[in-house]
């Protein structure tokens, strides 16, 4: 590999990348709950019972305006989490870590830019047919803005920045970052070349190894490890993936958790007829399979719980929408979604969002672009939102890929696996600003990739032991880990 | 009112230009530099007969009815009262070689959607529904079986791949290998060998860019990965190297599209844009080509494990135990890797006659559309197939990733399962339902019954559709037409209808 120049640097177009494996593939939903309207509401008071006088028994079958897939070792049933989740939301609540996976290998080169003498000519030379520009966009090239506290020496690409020709939004990475100081208004941390060495280049070991924290094949992802250590034996809203299937970030072997994909409505109705057969469908999925036949188990179960959600979703929403996020966007949807649940108080620590389409072999630009600016955009929207409802203070965010790209392009005005991945993390408790160097495009790693300057567990390890709590190396294989190095001589993630 | 999900199909495929298409070089040269001798010895199957089979592998002789609906659903779409009432009480291994060897053929009327013919080249919906009508009207199933199978382990999407034409081209290229009757020494070596120069697969994994100059590792790390040997072996070491995969791309060089005419789309080796030099593959040495490449990997020694592996939770639900394995991997090896004689065994195997009072394995989406079409009688004549697949999980030319679609217990959630439900209840109002005048509940349910091929229910299941079938309103035409649909789609959208 290391006679490849710059010429035989080619335009690998992978079709594996559209969708990810990031999810579970071998763990099957322990069982279906139903989340009733009333949990949305919350629990005023801290009260560890239903609110507004309903008894228990009645908000159960009073409807429900979603369904999550629960993974647990042992059976639970609604009434038990809703016990468990009233208790959660009785005591303080904890702090909330939302990962936002950006799938497919987000390019950092293009989003934070080396715009410095000889970097930026190298960086320009290394990647002409899609390099950015100095200062404004224009004339069909997308410009820079460079990011206050760098000493000149880094900028956000446009779409990442706020305003007209920009993002097109009045928020985004900018207003997020604000001085670079780490001080007030500085609430976005910035590590542009985070990775694991040496880069393995394939989506899907590298997915494995950023999901378990640990450079090699785990049955449980970081997260996941860290709710069997310190989260919570019976509340599986503790951890939920905003998703059919569960992340492999969150799985665990004991602490229960789920996955939720949306909490609109559903319907199960027999056409043509003016038959109830749902009631029959519900005698029909309660036959009890064999001992050991798990397939038709599931399916029986399946349709119970279906049968069971259909009947209790009655054009009930989750509420309004907040206003501010891009429109029409996934991640939008998703964001909302979590600001929902979260609002709603449900003892969740964890939210996982699994998004976009960054394996950019080709034409990047027409499409990492577009994706910047709803990032930008949306994750300054999704802190006005959690603002609004009080939560802010409690949450940390935090976006990653599984590598960064080449330094060079390739012939298809693109870029194909390499290292040193954009990883960042947002939330008003955070110290804002450049807080892992950049590694320049002077050097670089011997296969043609930014050098890796910041172990991606060292971010993990910072979550554990500033935010989430708990030890770091009770969670972490391998570790210690080197801590924080900031660009301003600061050694720690948080304000 | 059934939830009839919207269409997918066309938009990301009519987005999807040529653009890769590097077409009218000249010339179909073809390299003859025989460099990796006594790699695999493959090829030299032909000298090489099946082996007989043994007969302690297998214990009933002659088939049960529920034995023949188990064969027929596991290797095929579900059984026909033909099948029925040909085989049960024949010997398992009669039953078994015929889906061996009884030619692909389609019987029926041709389909349609809303009254027109079906034209698979020029619109993405129909191209579905071309396949999925041949999976209804296939005389011998498993001849469609066998070419799903290969779509999903060799998975190409629409989604990736124009012209269409290519996509149809690689379907018939899997039901060459899957016609075991027409074909019955095909090897997988051969197979690996044709889809590594097929144009859909040079086009899906990029090998159309792997030139001299611009090496493109895309097919060569699935070639390894997700093909024929998985990331690591059964002892959890890898089993392959980054080197593996950057000096496979580079055999692997050379092969191009031409598509200038889409109906005679074909791939060509080009001499000068393939890397003439030595490669280091496994720690062996020599100028390879593709054809080297795909011998270096089918004889690599995780190899036959691994594709016995995939064979076999195709069709069986128990998990492979070691010394079946053996005997499995040393069939497909000393067979010089012929996809029929390894096939034979496990579709002999008793594994697959597992827990017959109470099947256990849920149907693939596919697998339970095809069959509840087939066993109601009914052939294509709408989107109502392409539609629900979708929304199943399963549309066929569109999985979701390289590694195909992921089954087994994923396949049933909250979801699918209403997916699964307006699927059927579409289905039931393509049937024409007469009122019988005076009909009774027990006549009402055998009807149903009958209607929707006679399918396995649990005797609880049972009793409970007749006692649902007694308590109904049968007063007029209306009710006794509203009670035959809800009988026939409780009973083929039930829980009991997703296991086979």
């Amino acid at each position: 590999m290391n006679d490849r120049t710059q010429n035989e640097i080619s335009a690998l177009r992978c079709a594996d990348c559209a969708r990810s494996d990031s999810a579970v593939t071998d763990l099957a939903p322990t069982s279906l709950a139903a989340i009733p309207p009333e949990a949305l509401a919350g629990f005023p008071d801290g009260v560890p019972r239903p609110p507004r006088g309903v008894s228990r028994r009645s908000f159960i079958t009073g409807g429900a305006v979603g369904l999550a897939a629960i993974y647990s070792a042992a059976h639970l049933t609604w009434e038990s989490i809703w016990d468990a989740a009233a208790a959660e939301a009785a005591t303080p609540s904890g702090n909330i870590l939302v990962c936002v996976y950006l799938n497919g290998g987000q390019d950092s080169l293009n989003a934070i830019v080396p715009v410095s003498g000889a970097q930026f000519s190298a960086y320009q030379s290394a990647r002409a047919n899609i390099a950015r520009v100095l200062g404004p966009s224009g004339a069909g090239q997308v410009g820079t803005t460079v990011m206050p506290g760098t000493g000149g020496t880094l900028a956000f690409s446009n779409p990442l920045v706020s305003g007209t020709g920009n993002n097109g939004d009045t928020k985004g990475f900018d207003t997020l970052y604000g001085d670079g100081s780490g001080g007030a208004g500085a609430d976005l941390a910035i590590f542009p070349a985070a990775d694991y060495t040496p880069p393995d280049l394939s989506h899907f070991e590298s997915r494995d190894y950023w999901f378990a924290g640990a450079l090699e094949q785990l049955q449980t992802g970081w997260l996941g490890r860290w709710l069997d250590l310190y989260g919570s034996a019976s509340n599986p809203l503790q951890a939920i993936s905003l998703d059919t299937s569960l992340s492999k970030q969150i799985r665990s072997v004991t602490a229960p958790v789920c996955a939720i994909a949306d909490l609109s409505s559903t319907a199960f109705q027999v056409s043509g007829t003016s038959i109830d057969a749902t009631s029959e469908m519900q005698t029909l999925a309660e036959v009890p399979a064999g001992a050991g036949n798990v397939g038709l188990t599931r399916s029986r179960d399946t349709y119970g719980e279906t049968v069971q959600v259909s009947n209790r979703l009655a054009g009930i929403s989750a509420g309004a929408p907040a206003s501010g996020y891009p429109a029409n966007s996934d991640l939008s949807a998703k964001l909302q979604l979590a600001a929902t649940l979260l609002g709603a108080g449900l003892g969740t620590r964890v939210i996982t969002i699994d998004w976009g389409s960054f394996d950019t072999h080709g034409d990047q630009v027409a499409s990492q672009d577009p994706q910047l600016a709803v990032l930008s955009s949306a994750l300054a929207a999704f802190k006005a939102d959690l603002k609004q409802r009080g939560l802010e203070q409690n949450v940390l965010t935090l976006v990653f890929s599984e590598f960064g790209r080449r330094i060079g392009s390739n012939d298809s005005r693109g870029t194909d696996h390499g290292a040193g991945g954009l990883v960042m993390v947002s939330g008003s408790s955070v110290l804002g600003g450049l807080a892992g160097e950049h590694p320049g495009v002077l050097v670089d790693d011997g296969e043609g990739n930014l050098v890796p300057i910041t172990d991606y567990r060292t971010v993990y390890q910072a979550l554990i032991a500033e935010w989430l709590g708990g030890d770091p190396n009770a969670v972490l294989p391998g570790g210690p880990f080197a801590g924080i190095a900031r660009y301003d001589g600061q050694t720690r993630l948080l304000k | 009112m059934s939830r009839r999900p919207s269409r997918r199909i066309g938009g990301a495929a009519a987005r999807s230009h040529h653009r890769h298409g590097r077409t009218g070089r000249a010339g179909k040269r073809h390299a003859h530099l025989g460099t990796a001798r006594g790699l695999a010895g493959s090829r030299r199957h032909h000298l090489h007969r099946p082996p007989k089979l043994t007969v302690r592998q297998f214990v009933p002789t002659v088939l049960s009815p529920p034995m023949v609906d188990r064969l027929f659903w596991r290797a095929g779409f579900g059984p026909s009262a033909h099948d029925r009432a040909t085989w049960t009480g024949r010997p398992v291994v009669d039953a078994v070689s015929w889906l061996l060897s009884a030619p692909a053929g389609l019987s029926g009327p041709s389909p349609t959607d809303n009254g027109s013919p079906l034209d698979p080249t020029g619109d993405d919906t129909d191209l579905v529904l071309s396949w999925i009508d041949r999976m209804v009207r296939a005389s011998n199933p498993f001849v469609e079986r066998l070419t799903f199978f290969w779509h999903r382990h060799w998975a190409n999407s629409r989604d990736q791949v124009s012209p269409p034409q290519l996509m149809i081209t690689q379907n018939g290229l899997f039901r060459s290998y899957a016609d075991l009757g027409s074909n019955p020494r095909a090897s997988f070596r051969d197979l690996a060998y044709a889809v590594t120069i097929d144009p859909s697969m040079l086009r899906y994994l990029t090998g159309e860019l792997n030139v001299r100059g611009a090496p493109n590792e895309n097919y060569a790390r699935e070639l390894m990965e997700l093909f024929t040997l998985g990331v690591t072996n059964a002892a959890g070491h890898p089993n392959y190297s980054q080197q593996d995969v950057a000096q496979m791309a580079k055999a692997l060089s050379g092969w191009q599209i031409n598509d200038n005419d889409p109906n005679a789309a074909h791939s060509y080796f080009t001499q000068s844009l393939w890397y003439d030099g030595p490669k280091l593959v496994f720690g062996r040495f020599g100028n390879f080509t593709a054809s080297d490449a795909v011998d270096l990997v089918i004889s690599h020694p995780a190899h036959p494990g691994f594709i016995v592996r995939a064979l076999w939770q195709e069709f069986i639900n128990d998990p492979l135990d070691a010394p079946t394995l053996q005997r499995l991997t040393s069939t497909y090896t000393s067979s010089g890797h012929q996809i029929r004689p390894v096939l034979e065994q496990i579709l002999l195997h008793p594994a697959l006659f597992s827990s017959l009072d109470e099947p256990d394995m849920i149907k693939p989406p596919v697998v339970y559309v095809v069959g509840a079409i087939r066993a109601m009688g009914l052939g294509v004549t709408d989107t109502t197939a392409s539609d629900y697949l979708d929304a199943m999980g399963q549309l066929p030319y569109y999985p979701p990733n390289v590694s195909g679609w992921e089954g087994g217990l994923s396949w049933l959630n909250t979801d699918t399962a209403l997916a699964r439900f307006g699927c059927i209840a579409a289905l039931v109002g393509n049937q024409q339902i007469q009122d019988v005048r005076g009909e009774s509940a027990p006549a009402a349910y055998d009807r149903a019954y009958a209607a929707v091929g006679s399918p396995w229910l649990a005797s609880q299941t049972v009793a409970a559709l007749q006692a649902f079938s007694q308590a109904v309103p049968s007063s007029d035409s209306q009710s006794r037409i509203e009670r035959q649909i809800a009988l026939r789609t409780l009973m083929l959208a039930g829980p009991d209808a997703q296991v086979m």
